[in-house]
């Protein structure tokens, strides 16, 4: 909403700076978003009279010109160059300093400043400028002449009346009041304590046609149209609007159309009352009929376009068709053309609830239907008729007829709502007294009168804010008013004691783990396409009006979006890609769901290991990625967070997105599983390289308990053997170390592969794998005996069992 | 005799001794000088010579020069030695050492990370929600009238008529608040979702921190001192801030919060939209409505609330042109965090 700060000077006098006004609307929550100074660029320039023109000793085209500023120093001397400057003229004048918005002997017309200047060997103190150096019209025939009783001295932003400040104020929803001057006047009233006053208009009414005998209105719909009143304005002359209303329609933000139009939108930004006109020979019967269109009709707006209608919408219809769409824009069929002679003047109040779904469903956002919608002055209506009809006779030289149609059966009355002290100042924290609460709500025109229980009041609330509905309202007014600033800050309260549940300590701690061992976490969208969502799942969570198809579907699976991410990463040169992101996966569901029925919500862990396994270094071998690199970082990942009896099990399904997937279970719970991406699926979001992939399912892994509890460790020696075996490569170390375990007993404390490999002298499809056991017990020193015994036992029940051979021991 | 013996000895050692640079050249001077068969010893056998009586100024003398002697060789065995030492310990301090590779924490989760610290310490617990939640939840619990203008400052994605991707974190407020007994004291942090066209300024999702405390006596004053606060402790403790009434359908009276531009320390520049402030949140008092539809009475207990945007905030801490930057992922861009 722009506010002109001339035209609030119409209804309040301010008398204080700009800043400080802004500073203030602000402070009670009309935030100022911007000051825009409109007089600003034609600062330096004035108007001045030409008192004497020369011809130029060294230039034929050239005038040596004495011109009048105003200035107690005397006249200016000014070269000028134009061929139509005459003694005597009213022209405007550039001083030194002034910044000239458009240079006439520039291409491009880059603005500058003016200086002193020699011109051929005659010194110029300024410029007489033409109308297109100002920017004001596109004439440069010559110098602009102005009328002869323009005052000398006066600044030209004065003399062309833009002289003007305009406030962008930002109104929220809930203040439809502050939607138009006597609006802000009232809250600028409040802020200095002073008074503001209506617009003094005299309408003049020709008691010769009384507008009962030409024109009638019926209201068919009550419910969305509480109040309508008509006025009838004859033998008016359509016509461009005077310079002041032009002017002050510019600086709030409307464009002037002609006087009929502009005078309706000046009275609508006054008093917030949007008002319509309509050509009144064009309304057949000269009727008026308020009701719902008829399912199916067509109607076109103003704005040439033509909409379906569904037979909810309110329409204003003369005595056959439809003529306007109730408080959201008129019909092209009773437009106010040049040729219009009489005009019929509408003033209602409209349901917003009416007017929000009908401008909504046909997508239009008027400057009516956005007031409408947010609640106007259903009492303003008559006063904002009559204010309108008298604006429209003095501007177009028409004639009001006698009396205006006003059909409102139930009159809406203001609310009484009931305020105590005590509930303001534990709301607020504060200690206002109750004086000074009567007061603020005065000053807002609430009327309050005293209850018998002391300390409380009844208040009156005038229908112009239909936001304030009940007592926390009513503390919001006063806590606007009295100044946010002067509540306390209070920083002490009663103590409570909170610790972040254990959840969020694991989840933290699975990040911070991440982040210490190398990962880059990432962000990635929620949203794809349905395409690429189809190949991670059937049971899709779709978006019913996405922004576009490609962001149709909530992300089935992180390794999606991550993918997304490795391939912008490898199309922008990276090479080696290990990140993890901690976000969720959505899918439908006929179960119950996570919280919503039927929707699914998992928090999940994804990491994806691409391209080189390790930075490049001089000290270390650069190799590729393999499996055992993520399954590894899984484990150790696992173990951080207290996670110890872990268990790995090989999947024998195969996985239609990677492949060598690992399931992972804890505690006999599948939490998640890891793999390497398949080359398909790679290659369908463009990755030639290979893809590591793990996801953890969070909401399991918090669950599991890690209570830590000390175990005694032996004080005897422990002895270390290494044994190694040739067995056929199809058995796996895991089954020969679950076996050398169970033999040995609970004297072997640990069992470590530390050296596999394959090779001809082995043995076609052989592999030789070696290990070290640590053997140790709890209560004595083991006799070499035992320890050979035991050796010997493990020995013997892996060649036996896997059939192999014993390399060495 | 004896004595230009003594002085051509002397005078050979000073000769000799600055050549001396290795080991061997140091034994060489050792056999010629100091052994046995050297030449000091042939001095003192030529003492044996010298009449008694001069044999106490000559002993002196050899054994002067002895003294001094023993003392240069065993200096310049020493200089000799920690030469050796240092050439044998010598190494190429310049490589590089073996490096970790570097993780980083997203910029937005960071500052997330940060926020729940604050408000933790302050005695916040932490709750989350769906993201996928329905229209009671997110609109109508929140004292979102069917039919409201309000509607329009959250341009919703819809899932189906009555279910929603949120558009604020604050509808788990109602979720709280309806689960547990009061007193509540809570943040929300989440990722929530706007139906508005993507731009350098907005994106279609982002993150927020949503904050809640209802108890017997909560007030504004408490809201106040709780934002002023954690604006210290997130912000530092020298910026300004100015509230603003504002609206927001679930609070009621309403604020924002503005900070001093911390670009331009309030002078007015490009981020600030030359105001010199920049607006950091969104509070207010929990509206009546609000506090009945979670089944409390708006007479016995009041509360407050307040929420922030971890992005726009990110973008404003570190400097950010352009908020999609953030959800491309670029690894040279993550590295930097």
């Amino acid at each position: 909403m722009r506010i002109s700060y001339n035209w609030l000077q119409r209804y309040i006098n301010v008398n204080d700076s700009v800043e400080n006004l802004a500073q203030k609307l602000t402070s009670v929550g009309l935030e100022v978003e911007s000051v825009d100074y409109l007089g600003k660029k034609f600062e330096g320039f004035v108007v001045a009279e030409v008192i004497d023109v020369q011809k130029h000793p060294n230039a034929d085209r050239l005038r040596m010109c004495k011109v009048n500023v105003g200035s107690k120093d005397g006249p200016l001397q000014i070269v000028c160059g134009a061929p139509n400057v005459e003694i005597g003229q009213k022209v405007i004048v550039g001083l030194i300093g002034a910044i000239v918005p458009h240079n006439q002997h520039d291409p491009t017309g880059k603005p500058f400043t003016l200086i002193k200047a020699t011109i051929r060997g005659v010194d110029s103190f300024g410029m007489i400028c033409s109308a297109k150096e100002l920017g004001i019209s596109e004439d440069s025939s010559g110098i602009k002449v102005l009328d002869p009783n323009a005052k000398v001295g006066t600044a030209l932003a004065d003399y062309l009346g833009v002289n003007d400040v305009a406030f962008e104020l930002g109104i929220t929803p809930n203040r439809p009041d502050c939607l138009c001057h006597i609006g802000v006047a009232r809250d600028v009233a409040a802020i200095y304590k002073k008074k503001y006053s209506f617009p003094q208009y005299k309408l003049t009414e020709n008691k010769k046609t009384s507008i009962t005998k030409i024109a009638t209105v019926k209201i068919e719909n009550v419910i969305d149209c509480p109040r309508y009143t008509a006025r009838v304005i004859q033998n008016v002359t359509v016509k461009e609007s005077p310079d002041w209303l032009k002017q002050l329609l510019m600086t709030a933000g409307l464009r002037p159309i002609n006087n009929i139009v502009d005078a309706t939108n000046f009275v609508m930004l006054e008093y917030g009352q949007p008002l319509h006109a309509f050509d009144y020979e064009n309304l057949a019967k000269h009727t008026i009929v308020v009701k719902n269109a008829s399912a199916g009709e067509q109607f076109t707006t103003l704005d040439g376009k033509t909409h379906q209608l569904k037979g909810t919408e309110l329409m204003i219809c003369d005595g056959k068709k439809p003529v306007a769409i109730a408080g959201v824009m008129g019909g092209l069929n009773s437009e106010i053309s040049e040729n219009t002679k009489t005009v019929l003047l509408e003033a209602a109040y409209f349901s917003p609830t009416s007017v929000r779904k009908t401008a909504k469903r046909l997508g239009i956002n008027s400057d009516a239907s956005y007031r409408f919608e947010r609640g106007i002055d259903p009492n303003i209506t008559a006063e904002a008729s009559a204010r309108a009809a008298s604006l429209i006779a003095e501007i177009t030289g028409g004639e009001v007829v006698q009396g205006i149609i006003d059909l409102y059966p139930k009159k809406i009355v203001p609310k009484k709502i009931t305020l105590k002290r005590s509930r303001v100042n534990s709301i607020l924290g504060s200690d206002i007294s109750s004086k000074e609460i009567k007061n603020i709500l005065s000053s807002l025109e609430i009327k309050s009168a005293p209850r018998k229980e002391k300390n409380s009041f009844v208040c009156v609330v005038p229908t112009s804010r239909p936001d304030i509905e009940q007592e926390i309202d009513l503390i919001e007014e006063v806590a606007r008013i009295y100044g946010y600033d002067n509540i306390e800050n209070k920083t002490s309260s009663e103590v409570m004691f909170s610790k972040p549940d254990k959840d969020e300590v694991r989840i933290n701690s699975i990040r911070q783990w991440c982040v210490a061992n190398g990962l880059n976490e990432v962000l990635t969208n929620s949203l794809i396409d349905r395409s690429t969502a189809k190949m991670f799942s059937e049971n899709l969570v779709t978006v019913k009006n996405p922004l576009s198809v490609d962001l149709e579907i909530l992300r089935p699976s992180l390794l999606a979006t991550m993918l997304q991410t490795i391939a912008y990463n490898y199309n922008h040169g990276a090479t080696r890609l290990h990140v993890f992101e901690i976000g969720r996966e959505f899918s439908i569901s006929t179960e119950k769901g996570t919280y919503l029925k039927g929707y699914i919500e998992k928090n999940v862990l994804g990491i994806c290991l691409s391209g080189d396994a390790n930075q490049l270094s001089w000290s270390e071998k650069q190799r590729n990625l393999d499996l055992f690199d993520i399954k590894g970082l899984i484990l150790s990942l696992l173990k951080s967070i207290g996670l110890d009896n872990s268990d790995f099990i090989y999947y024998n399904a195969p996985s239609s997105l990677t492949e060598m997937t690992i399931g992972v279970e804890i505690n006999n719970t599948y939490v998640g599983f890891i793999g390497r991406c398949k080359p398909e699926l790679a290659k369908s979001f463009k990755i030639e390289k290979e893809v590591f992939y793990a996801e953890l399912n969070l909401d399991q892994i918090v669950k599991f308990d890690t209570v830590k509890k000390f175990k005694e460790f032996s004080k005897y020696p422990t002895v270390i053997r290494d044994v190694a075996f040739v067995v056929s490569k199809t058995i796996s170390v895991g089954e020969i170390e679950k076996v050398i375990r169970s033999v040995g007993g609970e004297e072997i404390t640990s069992v470590t592969l530390f050296d596999l490999f394959e090779g001809k002298s082995l043995g076609e499809g052989n592999k030789s794998v070696a290990y070290s056991i640590s053997i140790n017990s709890a209560e004595k020193t083991l006799t070499d005996g035992k320890i050979e015994s035991i050796i010997k036992s493990i020995v013997n029940a892996v060649v036996t069992k896997f059939n192999a051979n014993l390399r060495s021991i | 005799m004896l004595e230009k013996k003594i002085s051509d000895l002397q005078a050979e050692v000073e000769k000799l001794l600055p050549t001396i640079s290795s080991m061997d050249d140091l034994e060489k001077f050792r056999i010629e000088f100091l052994s046995r068969s050297g030449k000091l010893a042939s001095l003192y056998e030529e003492l044996k010579t010298v009449p008694n009586d001069q044999k106490p100024l000559f002993g002196q003398k050899i054994n002067g020069v002895k003294k001094t002697l023993e003392a240069q060789f065993e200096m310049i065995r020493s200089a000799i030695n920690a030469t050796a030492t240092k050439q044998k310990n010598e190494i190429d301090i310049s490589l590089p050492g073996r490096m970790r590779p570097k993780g980083t924490h997203h910029p937005i989760t960071q500052t997330m990370e940060e926020m729940k610290e604050i408000f933790v310490s302050m005695g916040f617990g932490i709750e989350y929600g769906p993201e996928i939640e329905d229209d009671y939840h997110n609109f109508e619990a929140l004292n979102f009238a069917p039919n409201h203008p309000a509607r329009d400052m959250q341009d919703t994605f819809f899932i189906k008529d009555d279910v929603v991707l949120r558009t604020h974190t604050t509808p788990v407020q109602i979720r709280v608040m309806k689960s547990r007994p009061l007193p509540v004291r809570v943040i929300m942090p989440g990722r929530v979702y706007r139906n508005e066209a993507v731009s350098a300024r907005a994106n279609y999702f982002f993150h927020q921190v949503d904050g809640l405390y209802v108890d017997k006596h909560v007030s504004f004053a408490d809201l106040k001192g709780t934002l002023v606060t954690f604006a210290k402790n997130f912000y530092g403790s020298d910026i300004k801030y100015r509230f603003r009434p504002s609206y927001f359908p679930f609070t009621e009276p309403s604020l924002e919060m503005d900070i001093t531009c911390f670009l331009c320390k309030g002078k007015g520049c490009r981020i600030c939209k030359q105001s010199g402030w920049l607006e950091v949140l969104g509070a207010g008092m929990v509206h009546p409505n609000v506090l009945r539809n979670c089944g409390h009475d708006p007479e016995k207990v009041s509360g407050y609330a307040f929420g922030m945007g971890a992005d726009r905030i990110s973008i404003l801490r570190y400097g950010i042109d352009d908020i999609r930057i953030f959800f491309d992922n670029d690894i040279r861009f993550l590295n930097q965090f």
